[in-house]
């Protein structure tokens, strides 16, 4: 025992704090893992585990779904890129290197590609809000072939249908602002999309960028500063993600703004339009299962999700001094008094 | 004793046994069967029954999933089109695509056949277009039977759409044309349960699959991996109204059955894993095949003790069959069945005692051969019975013949002539000894000693010692004429007497004689002595046993030795010549 304890402390020693902490926390792993015998699942985020919580929540219900349970029938294993987009291929190429059965890659195009790019081998179910066939992610649909299925929703898509809407809350307005992340997969296909609705629409359109929280405040101020009638978000995991810091925003420079993200109206935004990431997540996580049960990920099709929901908040309305017209109150999934 | 391990033996066993056990098993078989075979039709109507009732429901429930979204559509086709109602209409079309998650957009076209307003959930909204649609299938179809169901397609190659369009019930409120996202089936299609484990799909016209409980199979649209589905459907429509058995995409074999949805051409095919539908059938079954394999058992079982109790007495006999034919005549079969075994037993054990009864007599007749003159000894053996060599006393025919000079005559000759001539003589005698039923005691030299009456009673004794006496005269003198060259004096002469005598195996222990012992043999020896050649002398017992049978011619009494008075004489034929004295 002394003898034990002796060469473990000699070891730490040697190996110093960071090595160490390696060390343990790799060994960990294992051992548990390898205690247990369990199917172990990649899971990789481009957020924090905080602001993933709901989705993980619905990730770990389609699990459940397909009869398996965190921690008894199926370990996690986590990586977090916290908000910085370029550590996901890194993170990724660590999981790829993990004896795992399979890499969960959900919330975006970023992530997919991340995991992707890093392993051939592992299956990968991914989560996004693009068509994964465009972004080069899966050959097709129905037969996505290589090592990728997943789920995808229509956000992107619908971009042009919040122009649309914001367009009915403000008929008057002959220009709106346009949030765009520049490094976001689908910004150019989004932009297009964008400009092609604001021409049948009549309307001009003022491109705002926007890739870090710091630059948030500024796409307020430009859309407010300009006399855009309210400012429509592109479809983008980074802004979904950030749904309360932009509601907060908006709120505070009295902006009339649409995002794709439920959270965003429920924070005192005025409006969202967009998929529904409840139930993309929990495909996800259906998806993995049938994976874990040994379902090749080629010959599982691409789900699509194709229920897109709109909420709009009434007192945000109000405070912006907007009365919302009844057809879009009919076509509401939720409206928040 | 040794137990042959002969065929025939294990034969006969497996023979009782096999007839014994097909005898109980056969009806069971028989019964079993016929009952297994009645089930299995019983339960596949049955079967047939509930799955075809399950089929239909299921039809119901897809065709009320396209029936609401008709009845919905239909509520977008109550108001005729003016230039005022367009905000009206759009309520109502957007409120339709909430209402109903499957219609992913909408198309309202008016009495002109043209587009007013197109709502939907991902492209942009138009209103008012005025494009002319008046020639679309969807519109003249709706137009023509007031609803229209367009073919399915797989939109970028996976999800199945439909466009459904509704005609108002006036030409002035147009056509509604919904695109209809057929996916949403899944909720009604994987609600449908059959049995435990069995479940449903649905197939278009020309065999795709629109809706199954796993999406999977419906979004992969790939047309080699739905031959199961499209040959399961076939196999039913071979036999329209009956559940087939197939194989689904799993390769599980399954009972299947059918409704069409004819509105839009669609088949509906519940199946159930056939294991699972015949389930109770198959408990049914392995019960019948356990009852039947336990009975069986007890066939074997019983057959055998059966056959064992049969072939028991049967080995028991044939063992001491064996026993006794080896000559252990004291053995005896114990067989207490009280059927006929034991009565063959008790014959074989009477056998075997009578078989030891005649073996002990033939043993001790073997053992007097040994000391009796052969002739006697033969009749004993012939009679079977040396009771005939007790003592006793019979009234009894003695004669005595002897040749008359030979004594002279076997000096002078040689002695293989002697021996030849002997044999001839005893040849001679030993003839009508044997014709005429008399014992010959012994040959002496020349002379013989014969007995009639004894041992063996005979009819007539002094008839028949005449007659076999005359029968020893012609032969024995035609003997004599041709030896007569050879010694002049040669002669033969006979002597019969009649009387009581004593007669019996006399002797010792190393030697036993049957002999008789009395007068009448002095007197049948004297008689044959005072014979001359030629002649036969009888004395007057005999003559008068004989009767008129035979001439006889009374002689002059004969003084013989021993006797006090002479002795009255007879000779055989029409004159006689008086004996030497």
């Amino acid at each position: 025992m002394r003898f034990l304890r002796g060469t473990f402390a000699d070891t730490t020693r040697r190996l110093g704090r960071r090595g160490f902490i390696a060390l343990a926390g790799g060994a960990s792993w294992t051992a548990s893992v390898r205690a247990q015998g369990l199917p172990v699942i990649g899971y990789l985020g481009s957020e924090s585990p905080e602001r993933y919580a709901s989705r993980l929540a619905a990730f770990r219900e389609g699990l459940a779904d397909a009869g398996y349970a965190e921690g008894r029938t199926v370990a996690i294993d986590y990586r977090w890129a916290d908000g910085q987009y370029n550590r996901l291929p890194a993170l990724a190429k660590e999981l790829g290197s993990l004896p795992l059965t399979v890499i969960v890659a959900p919330g975006g195009a970023e992530v997919a590609l991340a995991a992707k790019s890093a392993t051939a081998k592992i299956p990968i179910v991914f989560e996004m809000g693009g068509d994964p066939v465009a972004l080069g992610v899966v050959e097709s649909l129905s037969r996505p072939g290589g090592n990728l299925t997943g789920v995808s929703s229509l956000s992107v898509e619908v971009s042009r249908k919040r122009l649309e809407f914001m367009r009915e809350v403000r008929p008057t307005a002959g220009r709106f602002a346009v949030a765009l992340n520049p490094r976001s997969p689908t910004s150019d296909t989004q932009l297009k999309n964008l400009q092609a609705a604001a021409l049948s629409l009549g309307v001009e359109l003022i491109v705002l960028k926007a890739s870090a929280e710091a630059e948030f405040d500024a796409m307020f101020t430009a859309t407010r500063d300009e006399g855009a009638g309210g400012l429509v978000f592109s479809s983008d995991p980074y802004f979904a993600y950030r749904s309360q810091q932009l509601a907060a925003l908006a709120v505070r420079h009295k902006v009339a703004a649409i995002t794709q993200s439920r959270d965003f109206p429920l924070a005192g935004g005025l409006m969202s339009y967009g998929g529904d990431f409840s139930q993309s997540h929990r495909q996800a996580g259906r998806q993995a299962g049938r994976i874990l049960k040994g379902e090749k990920a080629s010959e599982l099709p691409v789900q699509r999700v194709t229920k897109v929901e709109l909420f709009i908040n009434l007192k945000a309305a109000a405070d912006l001094g907007i009365t919302v017209p009844l057809s879009l109150l009919t076509s509401a999934d939720q409206v928040i008094e | 004793m040794k137990r042959g391990a002969g065929p025939r033996r294990t034969s006969l066993f497996r023979k009782y046994f096999a007839t014994l056990f097909a005898a109980v098993v056969a009806p069971l078989l028989i019964a079993g069967g016929s009952e297994a075979w009645l089930g299995y039709r019983d339960e596949r109507a049955r079967l047939n029954d509930i799955l075809n009732a399950e089929a239909r429901l299921a039809a119901v429930k897809i065709d009320d999933f396209l029936d609401g979204i008709r009845e919905q559509l239909g509520w977008t086709v109550q108001l005729p089109w003016s230039e005022e109602s367009g905000e009206r209409h759009r309520l109502d079309a957007l409120g339709l695509l909430r209402q109903v998650p499957a219609v992913e957009s909408l198309t309202l076209v008016d009495a002109q056949g043209r587009e007013r307003l197109f709502v939907s959930r991902i492209g942009l909204n138009r209103i008012d277009s005025r494009a002319d649609l008046s020639l679309r299938p969807a519109v003249q179809g709706a137009r023509a039977n007031g609803a229209w169901f367009g073919p399915v397609r797989f939109q970028d190659g996976s999800e199945p759409f439909m466009m459904i369009a509704v005609a108002g019930n006036r030409s002035s409120v147009g056509v509604a044309i919904a695109e209809v996202n057929l996916k949403l089936i899944w909720e009604v299609i994987s609600g449908i349960k059959v049995g435990r484990t069995g479940d449903a799909f649905v197939l278009d016209g020309p065999g795709r699959l629109i809706a199954h409980p796993d999406i999977n199979l419906v979004l992969r649209a790939d047309e080699a991996g739905q031959r199961p589905f499209q040959a399961l459907r076939g196999a039913i429509l071979d036999r329209p109204g009956e559940a087939a058995t197939g194989r689904d995409v799993a390769g599980e074999t399954v009972l299947a059955a059918m409704a069409p949805i004819p509105s839009v051409d669609w088949s509906v095919i519940v199946k159930q894993p056939l294991a699972e539908a015949f389930g109770p059938l198959y408990g049914a079954l392995l019960r019948t095949a356990a009852l039947l394999v336990g009975g069986a058992l007890l066939a074997a079982g019983l057959a055998w003790w059966l056959a064992q109790r049969m072939i028991g007495p049967i080995r028991l006999l044939e063992d001491g069959v064996t026993r006794i034919g080896a000559g252990q005549f004291d053995h005896r079969i114990e067989l207490k069945t009280g059927d006929e075994f034991e009565r063959l037993a008790s014959r074989f054990n009477e056998m075997a005692a009578e078989l030891s009864l005649s073996q002990e007599r033939s043993q001790r007749i073997d053992r007097l051969k040994r000391f009796l003159a052969p002739q006697v000894a033969e009749l004993v053996d012939r009679t079977g019975d040396d009771s005939v060599l007790d003592g006793r006393r019979v009234e009894l025919v003695v004669v005595f013949c002897d040749l008359r000079g030979f004594t002279a005559f076997s000096v002078r000759a040689d002695t293989d002539t002697v021996i030849m001539v002997l044999r001839r003589y005893y040849e001679v005698l030993e003839r009508a000894v044997n014709a005429y039923e008399g014992t010959l005691i012994r040959f002496s030299g020349d002379g013989a000693m014969v007995l009639l009456n004894a041992p063996v009673s005979i009819p007539d004794p002094a008839l028949r010692a005449v007659a076999m006496a005359g029968d020893m005269q012609r032969d024995v003198q035609e003997l004599l004429a041709g030896w007569r060259a050879l010694e002049g004096r040669l002669g033969f002469g006979v002597g019969i007497a009649m009387g009581p005598a004593t007669v019996g195996g006399i002797g010792s222990e190393g030697r036993l004689d049957y002999t008789a012992v009395g007068n009448v043999v002095n007197l049948a020896s004297r008689l044959c002595d005072s014979a001359q050649d030629n002649q036969i002398l009888v004395d007057i017992v005999a003559a008068q046993a004989i009767g008129a049978a035979i001439p006889l011619v009374a002689l002059e009494a004969l003084d013989i030795k021993g006797l006090d008075q002479p002795v009255p004489v007879f000779a055989v034929g029409t004159h006689g010549t008086q004996p030497a004295k």
